[in-house]
């Protein structure tokens, strides 16, 4: 008897296209970010974040040479309008895409009765959540 | 159809002697042929790789031609181009090897730049994350439709793997704060050893089975269901399987979660040897879902270097794209490229990085002077 390949589940389909495409989303907007950061605004000059990490200088370093202290938070959301932001927040909606693929797979796995597995897909989400809003403590 | 290779063809029609050159050239000709069929193929099916190209390669040229970047002391503003155009290419190169060799971009790009560079650790274990991740990422996808990735695997392993790398990241900050170059020190001495023993998996193959079968299937995995079949392609059948010990490969996903995020690396051959060797999944599974969990478990790590700042986005950009650009070359055109090649070359490269950090490492964290390498 011939058998048929399986068929992916709409659960692991949702995770898998939510992702690509949030990552390739990310990827247009660095490109977009890189270009404006060589041409345009900034809000810290390309030459000096290269030259700074180039000399080998700490984060505190380099941070206190631009902004005088570190960040400490999503710095670039309040910088949209620059290369470096623009570039920061497109690595970063990359990164943040697992956050809806988890929770929508989660709902998907819901939907199927899977109680267990939505859960930790759930529980998973809001590890990576804590990650993304800094809830861990972090030296001053 | 005749499916005899040319060598056999030759040996029956001996009294018939085949020019050796001509056939030679006539096989060259096919393959560069079944390359440029491949190369369409991939044009065709996946064009948001080609328009995602062709936009990076637009948009380089247009910052090198009108760049208003300006020269400082240390660098001139057509090496601060080159730097950022060096970056993407080599992340390319890092993640189309990453791929091939089966294990994270991050195990090659951390290593060698904490041995080789004086860039800031924090700065370059951020940036490692970007390198480990982002082919993961986007090769879940395809991972995803095929059903190698097991759905129900990766969210059991998914929880301890987060809560490690969570746990890691933040040791790092706390670590490089704390203890500076005495931390970064020993950073450097554990990482290099670390990279020896994944050598040592590459080497010996990390003794993986194709279809493992548990002995004993514990309790806790029957109670989570921790089994699934999939379509193998090189048997033309569906393949079952039953994974064992639910409750070890949870501990050692925290283990593994905790080493990603600390050292700002993968480690997908250590991801791929557990699922493997202690849970039983057969390889492909096994790789296809330490490619998802990488992701996952780099996407926690990497926020707290984001928040911290340790991420220089400027600097982080080019290894990105290159990431996204080979992780999708890599899964769909050169997934039949000899590996054994590449892993040659990736332990060569393992070897030659882990020496320079332990010798770097004692030397930061013992102030002893090690007059080698």
């Amino acid at each position: 008897m011939k058998e048929d390949r399986p068929k992916p589940p709409l659960a692991g389909l949702i995770y898998g296209e939510i992702v690509y495409w949030g990552v390739l989303a990310g990827s247009l907007i660095v490109i977009v970010g890189s270009v404006l950061a060589f041409l345009g605004d900034n809000f810290v000059p390309v030459s000096y974040w290269v030259s700074s990490i180039w000399k080998g200088e700490t984060v505190y370093q380099t941070w206190k040479g631009a902004t005088g202290a570190l960040p400490n938070g999503h710095w670039y959301l309040s910088h949209l309008t620059t290369g470096d932001g623009l570039s920061a927040l497109g690595i970063s909606l990359g990164v943040f895409s697992v956050v809806p693929a988890l929770f929508l797979s989660a709902a998907a796995l819901f939907k199927e009765k899977e109680w267990l597995y939505g859960a930790l897909a759930m529980v998973g989400g809001i590890v990576v959540v804590i990650g993304v809003l800094g809830l861990a403590p972090m030296p001053k | 159809m005749n499916l005899r290779s040319p060598a056999t063809a030759r040996s029956e029609f001996s009294t018939q002697p085949v020019p050796l050159a001509k056939d030679k050239k006539h096989e060259k000709k096919k393959g560069k042929r079944k390359r440029k069929n491949r190369l369409w193929s991939l044009v065709t099916n996946v064009p948001e790789l080609s328009i995602l190209i062709m936009l990076i390669v637009g948009a380089y040229m247009l910052m090198g031609v009108f760049s208003k970047v300006e020269s400082t002391e240390v660098l001139s503003a057509s090496s601060i181009w080159l730097i950022i155009v060096g970056s993407f290419l080599i992340s390319t190169a890092i993640a189309t090897l990453a791929v091939i060799g089966g294990i994270g971009g991050g195990v090659i790009f951390t290593p060698i730049m904490l041995g080789f560079t004086s860039l800031d650790s924090l700065v370059i274990r951020a940036t490692g994350l970007v390198v480990a991740m982002f082919s993961g990422l986007v090769s879940t996808g395809p991972f995803m439709k095929t059903k190698l990735a097991d759905i129900k695997l990766t969210f059991y392993c998914g929880v301890p793997i987060t809560v490690g790398a969570l746990v890691g990241s933040v040791s790092a900050i706390y670590l490089h704060k704390g203890l500076g170059d005495f931390g970064d020190g020993l950073v450097r001495l554990s990482l290099g050893i670390l990279m020896l023993v994944v050598a040592w998996f590459l080497f010996t193959g990390g003794g993986k089975t194709e279809y493992p079968e548990p002995k004993r299937i514990d309790r806790l995995s029957v109670l989570l269901g921790l089994n699934g079949f999939y379509w193998e392609e090189s048997l033309g059948k569906v393949v079952h399987y039953q994974l064992t010990r639910a409750f070890v490969g949870g501990i050692v996903f925290i283990a593994l979660g905790f080493i990603g995020g600390f050292f700002g690396l993968g480690g997908g051959a250590f991801l791929t040897a557990t699922l493997n060797l202690i849970m039983m999944a057969p390889v492909k599974i096994a790789a296809a879902c330490s490619g998802v969990l990488l992701a996952i478990s780099n996407a926690t790590a990497i926020w707290t270097y984001i928040t911290y700042g340790a991420m220089i986005a400027i600097f982080a950009a080019p290894w990105m794209l290159g990431q996204v650009v080979g992780g999708i070359l890599g899964a769909h055109l050169l997934i039949r490229i000899r590996a054994g090649f590449v892993r040659k070359v990736l332990i060569i490269i393992l070897v030659v990085s882990s020496m320079k950090l332990i010798v770097r490492g004692v030397e930061e964290a013992f102030g002893i002077n090690i007059p080698i390498l």
